[in-house]
């Protein structure tokens, strides 16, 4: 092992909903240690859009290359256009990271069939559809690192919560599924669990962080550096040992709920 | 270059129990790789004492303090010998561990002599450990535990009783430790390693290679030392109570997708 065993030049990495505050962490973290990166919405709304602008300009100015590209990445050939283009302009795809996630709670009761396929489309469907669309660049270099976050309710129940609870939980049986399928071709595929994270969807709600708070083992919410470093040390060469799994990084949360 | 210089770690001290070879001496060398000094602490002198002479070709401190982690006696004894020459404690890493008392018997057939020196050398051996230490970090504002596991301590092996035991009492000793001492800035955290032959021959044989593991081969001894520096690194700093399983994909779907595991044969009864 040499003391940059972590480092990543001369790798190429796409992340898939760099709109949100950790996917850009992700994106940044991954370009300090020296990938290049592509930063992708999930969805095409301006908001996105300008997000990933943002997140772009400060993987430039880490001194790497790479590219925004708006897209919804619920269509099929808009990813799979995406990730020609990422192995047109960087030469490779190393390393995914999904990062997209919409929140969503509701009685289940109330909750409308196309509200339940839209919270499955965004949170679970672009995970297949870019793991795929990726796994065919990544086989071809004999190597490569999916890396999907995924939330504390992808393995526990929320009361209305379903659909999320549903789409997320389904995302790390994606995982595990799709890194025994690609296990012989270098391809591991790996969850995050990010606990309560300062930024993301449900935190929004400031009543509901301080109850949180309370029951969080560390006492702070996660910072989206903290999941970052994890993606940095799952797209590093020193993990071809480690597929199907889910590294939890939620303050304690786990060990009491 | 920030991230990476998280995952350094230059003036901290960690202990490594059963750093005398194997998976310890790995982790013992990965540590200093990053910066660290290093407590190698293990019953062999002279296995001790060649993991500090790879410490110190490192340019890292590395004390070896012969002890034997089933005494709470020695155990306590090495950690005031850490604190009075390095002056502090960050890490602890517990490694201590064998599988070997009682296996391959059933569970009728297991001495009380064989199941608790099974439990000294895999999970009383981190109690005292941990009982020892803690202390220290609490006074120092914190510090990181780091709980070595099997895939035995999730999945129960055949004829494997005390082992199973023990390593899934590791894990939730670990959870324990984490949810207690979170609010003090104390991580406790698990490594799962799967099977890591160490290049023994014997070794790679029985395992066939690892031909049955989903990933189609064994672990390496250069992919555990950079888990255990993420693990004492502040980069891991929100993980608690987890862990990082390096199995090649076997848990994620049991071992039968790709293939048969080698069963042990029973030892001292006929079925």
């Amino acid at each position: 092992m040499s003391s940059n065993a972590f480092a990543l030049g001369g790798k190429s990495a796409l992340v898939v909903g760099a709109n949100n505050v950790v996917g850009c962490a992700v994106a940044t973290a991954l370009a300090e240690a020296g990938a290049d990166v592509v930063v992708a919405t999930s969805t095409p709304s301006a908001q996105e859009e300008a997000a990933v602008q943002l997140c772009i300009s400060q993987v430039h100015a880490l001194g790497r290359k790479g590219f925004a590209h708006t897209l919804d990445a619920t269509n099929e050939r808009e990813v799979g256009e995406l990730v020609q283009r990422t192995v047109a302009e960087l030469g490779r795809l190393d390393i995914l990271v999904n990062a997209q996630d919409r929140a969503f709670a509701k009685p289940t009761a109330e909750t409308t069939l196309h509200e339940w396929r839209r919270v499955l489309d965004v949170n679970l469907t672009i995970p297949y559809l870019t793991c795929r669309a990726a796994a065919g660049a990544m086989q071809a270099q004999g190597a490569g690192r999916i890396i999907n976050i995924v939330s504390l309710l992808g393995e526990r129940g929320m009361a209305n919560g379903a659909a999320y609870c549903a789409a997320q939980g389904g995302v790390l049986n994606l995982t595990r599924a799709v890194a025994l399928e690609w296990a012989r071709s270098g391809i591991t595929v790996n969850a995050i669990g990010a606990g309560w994270t300062e930024g993301m969807g449900f935190m929004a709600n400031e009543a509901l962080q301080q109850q949180l708070l309370r029951y969080i083992p560390s006492r702070r919410l996660a910072q989206p550096e903290d999941i970052a470093a994890t993606a940095v040390y799952l797209a590093s060469d020193m993990t071809g040992f480690v597929t199907g799994q889910v590294i939890w990084v939620d303050g304690g949360m786990r060990t009491r709920l | 270059m920030r991230i990476l210089d998280t995952l350094k770690l230059e003036g901290k001290v960690i202990i490594v129990t059963g750093a005398g070879r194997g998976l310890g001496r790995a982790m013992a060398l990965a540590l200093a790789d990053a910066g660290a000094d290093i407590v190698a602490a293990a019953r062999t002198q002279a296995q001790i004492d060649e993991t500090a002479t790879l410490v110190y070709e490192q340019g890292r401190r590395c004390h070896a303090i012969a002890t034997d982690v089933t005494s709470s006696a020695s155990v306590n004894a090495m950690v005031e010998t850490v604190i009075r020459e390095f002056g502090r404690i960050d890490v602890l890493v517990n490694n201590a561990g064998g599988a070997s008392s009682g296996w391959q018997k059933p569970v009728e057939a297991i001495t009380d002599e064989q199941w608790r020196g099974g439990m000294d050398l895999n999970i009383n051996s981190a109690f005292y450990c941990c009982r020892a230490v803690i202390p220290h970090m609490l006074s120092q504002g914190g510090g990181k535990i780091i709980n070595v596991t099997s895939g035995v301590g999730v999945r129960p092996m055949k004829y494997n009783y005390m082992y199973a035991t023990a390593k899934a009492g590791m894990i939730n000793f670990t959870r324990a430790l984490a949810f207690n001492y979170a609010d003090r800035n104390i991580q406790a955290n698990l490594i799962l390693p799967g099977i890591f032959p160490h290049e023994d021959p014997a070794m790679m044989q029985f395992w066939q290679g690892g031909k049955y593991i989903p990933v189609g081969r064994v672990g390496k001894d250069e992919e555990l030392g950079p888990a255990c520096v993420f693990l004492a690194s502040e980069a891991s700093n929100y993980m608690n109570g987890e862990m990082i399983a390096l199995e090649g994909g076997g848990l994620a779907g049991g071992e039968v997708p790709t293939g048969f595991a080698p069963i042990f044969p029973l030892q001292g009864a006929d079925r």
